[in-house]
């Protein structure tokens, strides 16, 4: 068995292993949605067992405890970033101002089979957000208001956006340049209840040209198309800001051969009910992300890298700078209490009739320690 | 730059700065050739002084320069490839002038350090110095821990591609004349991989660093784009180098080519992958 495990530690393999990922790396490298990730975990799993076999059997990584460290954070890199995988979530939203997050607002989610977070705990309510573009339309600051619960249960106000993360129950939404009008609108079918629905437009000003949808209201069989000409302020040649509540728009509604522009308040009688167009406003676009292990990762590859310092710092100080002198034995790399001292072993005079201990000089014990080595 | 390009503050500055690196690089050239050898100046290693004082020199201008820009345009030298080559020709200018300055026996190296610094110098004279965008994921505190850790880790680098370049030269006559004055293959090739291990210090430090940066920023600690999957391979290219020689009995040379490769590598993943595609770090701002 051990001598298996010598076999799978040997540093010929690690330069295999190695060699293999980098190939994986490159396949994977700018589309890791659409390679296979296998191409990454094949071999990060043959240089695992590699590791794991070296840490058992190598005495020149399990004696050398800066070394053992940064190996032991490798392996335990790899291992928490595969369970995180395992329980991550990705996805993404598009939040209305004035309504609330829900879970089946989620869009493209991708999440792995162990997933298994509370995000039906999750609450906040979207509000006013502004998005700063310098001349040239180059977006700068996004501030993103929102209301969330805090631990007594009242609603309170964050601002977000850019790299100011909302967390709430370790699921972190972050702001994205994905964003756009929101045209909350009203049907009141012929003699029943009005119904309310929000029709999210395409990505603004990216999509500035297309701002185009359609609706079918429910219970019918209409399909409305809609075009918004938008009044937001925009300007190529000077700073602006982007904010709903500088700016309006004109909803043109098409249905069959019947077009009628729409302001907010205006309503449209179309078969079997009417249309009312009740507000305009805009929708943020968020990335939603959760990763119960990234915390675990950060603290793991920092332990590593002291490990690695460590491990480096006793190397350099056992041997000079720039004089010539033999390259040492590993004996003499090990750390103290394997390596013996001179110093250490006080050379005391014998007395008389007293035996003579086995080593008293140094020469001796230098031969000694030849001969560990 | 192009001959109608504006001469904007920090251009003055910037050619200053790379003048005195310029008057460096000679006199340690001349400081090698067996040609000189016989000279007082040269046996009592005054040219080296001159040397140090010149990269110094040029340090400080070049700073001067990234300053006069960060004034004109409002922010740093985080963004285009003149700001990030003229940070770099300050960094690591500033860390080789001082193991230059503690490593006297390594001093000789300069001839081949230096002149990878004229690459980069005559690469920045050719760039328009136009204002860049400042994105909104630059603020973040973490870009200034992962900036600082890469431009040491480059530095060190260099000082051991320097180191390599010696190793390699002195297979030729030629080369064992210039490098006389520096200890032999072995104490060299020591200090070389030196280097590499702090290297990869920094480099781990660095990579950490970016993950963080790239969590808060974008959502996503690794995403495989092009700097990221550049910047992995550079670590591991680093891991490759330092097993071969603790696997195989390398000769000399061999480890200088094996580090030559390593700084090619990385030389890559700072000046050619943030450019090369759309979906880098640039194009996520
Ligand atoms: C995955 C399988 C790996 C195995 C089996 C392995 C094995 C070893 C062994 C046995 C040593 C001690 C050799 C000696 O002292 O003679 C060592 C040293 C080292 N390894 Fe690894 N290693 C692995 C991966 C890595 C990786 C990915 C890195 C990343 C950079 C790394 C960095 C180092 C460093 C820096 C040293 C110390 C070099 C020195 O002291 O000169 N190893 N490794």
């Amino acid at each position: 068995m051990f001598k298996v495990l010598r076999r799978l530690a040997s540093l010929k393999i690690t330069l295999v292993g190695m060699v293999l990922l980098i190939t994986g790396s490159v396949l994977i490298y700018g589309n890791p949605a659409d390679v296979p990730m296998w191409v990454v975990v094949i071999p990060l799993s043959f240089l695992a067992i590699n590791l794991v076999a070296a840490i058992i059997t190598n005495k020149r990584i399990n004696h050398q405890p800066g070394l053992l460290v940064f190996h032991v954070c490798l392996l335990g890199l790899v291992i928490v970033a595969g369970f995180g995988r395992l329980t991550h979530l990705d996805a993404h939203a598009e939040i209305p101002i004035g309504t609330e997050f829900s879970a089946d607002r989620l869009l493209e989610v991708r999440s792995g089979v162990w997933h298994s977070g509370d995000l039906d705990r999750v609450a906040f309510i979207q509000g006013p957000f502004t998005v700063q573009y310098a001349a040239g339309l180059q977006r700068g600051l996004t501030h993103s208001h929102v209301m969330v619960k805090n631990s007594t249960g009242q609603w309170i106000e964050k601002v977000i956006g850019d790299d100011r993360v909302l967390v709430i129950e370790d699921y972190r939404f972050y702001t994205t340049h994905n964003k756009g009008f929101s045209t909350f609108l009203s049907w009141t079918p012929d003699g029943g209840q009005p119904v309310t629905g929000v029709v999210n437009m395409p990505s603004y000003p990216l999509f500035d040209y297309k701002q185009d949808n359609h609706w079918t209201p429910p219970g019918t069989q209409l399909d409305i198309k809609f075009w918004l000409q938008i009044n937001a302020g925009l300007t190529q040649d000077q700073a602006w800001t982007l904010d709903a509540r500088n700016s309006s728009a004109v909803l043109v509604v098409t249905n069959n051969d019947v077009r009628r522009e729409l302001r907010v308040g205006d309503r449209i009688p179309l078969p079997g009910g009417e249309l009312q167009f009740d507000k305009l406003t805009m929708w943020m676009g968020y990335r939603i992300f959760y990763d119960p292990t990234i915390q675990w990762m950060f603290f793991i590859a920092v332990a590593g890298v002291l490990g690695l310092g460590f491990h480096f710092w006793q190397k350099i100080n056992l041997q000079p700078w720039m004089e010539d002198e033999p390259e040492e034995p590993l004996s003499e790399i090990l750390p103290e209490p394997i390596r013996p001292s001179i110093t250490q072993q006080p050379i005391t005079q014998p007395k008389k009739d007293q035996t003579m201990p086995i080593s008293t000089s140094s020469q001796d014990l230098a031969a000694t320690s030849k001969g560990r080595s | 730059m192009s001959p109608g390009s504006a001469m904007v503050a920090e251009i003055p500055w910037l050619w200053a700065g790379l003048s005195a690196y310029m008057i460096a690089t000679l006199v340690s050239m001349w400081g090698v050739s067996p040609r000189y050898a016989g000279m007082p100046i040269i046996q009592h290693k005054t040219h080296e002084y001159i040397v140090l004082g010149c990269l110094a020199l040029g340090v400080l201008l070049l700073a001067t320069a990234i300053g006069a820009r960060w004034v004109r345009i409002g922010h740093g030298p985080w963004i285009s490839l003149f700001e990030l080559l003229m940070s770099q020709l300050c960094s690591l200018g500033l860390i080789f002038t001082l193991l230059y300055w503690r490593l006297p026996g390594f001093r000789p190296s300069a001839v081949i350090v230096l002149p990878i610094m004229w690459v980069l110098g005559s690469w920045v004279l050719t760039l328009e110095p136009t204002a860049s965008h400042f994105p909104a994921t630059y603020y973040n505190i973490w870009k200034w821990s992962h900036v600082g850790l890469g431009k040491l880790f480059l530095a060190l680098l260099l000082a051991g591609v320097g180191l390599a370049g010696v190793m390699i030269l002195r297979t030729t006559r030629l080369g064992q004349s210039w490098f006389r004055s520096m200890p032999s293959d072995q104490v060299v090739d020591r200090l070389a991989w030196r280097f590499m291990m702090l290297a990869l210090v920094f480099d781990s430090l660095m990579l950490i660093a970016g993950a963080v940066w790239a969590q808060d920023a974008w959502g996503r600690y690794w995403a495989w784009d092009s700097l990221e999957t550049s910047a992995f391979l550079t670590w591991l290219f680093l891991a490759i180098g330092l097993h071969v020689r603790l696997t195989y009995k390398v000769p000399h040379w061999v480890s200088g080519v094996i580090i030559i490769g390593i700084f090619c590598m990385a030389f890559a993943t700072y000046f050619g992958a943030p450019y090369i595609s759309p979906a880098a770090h640039k194009g996520m701002v």
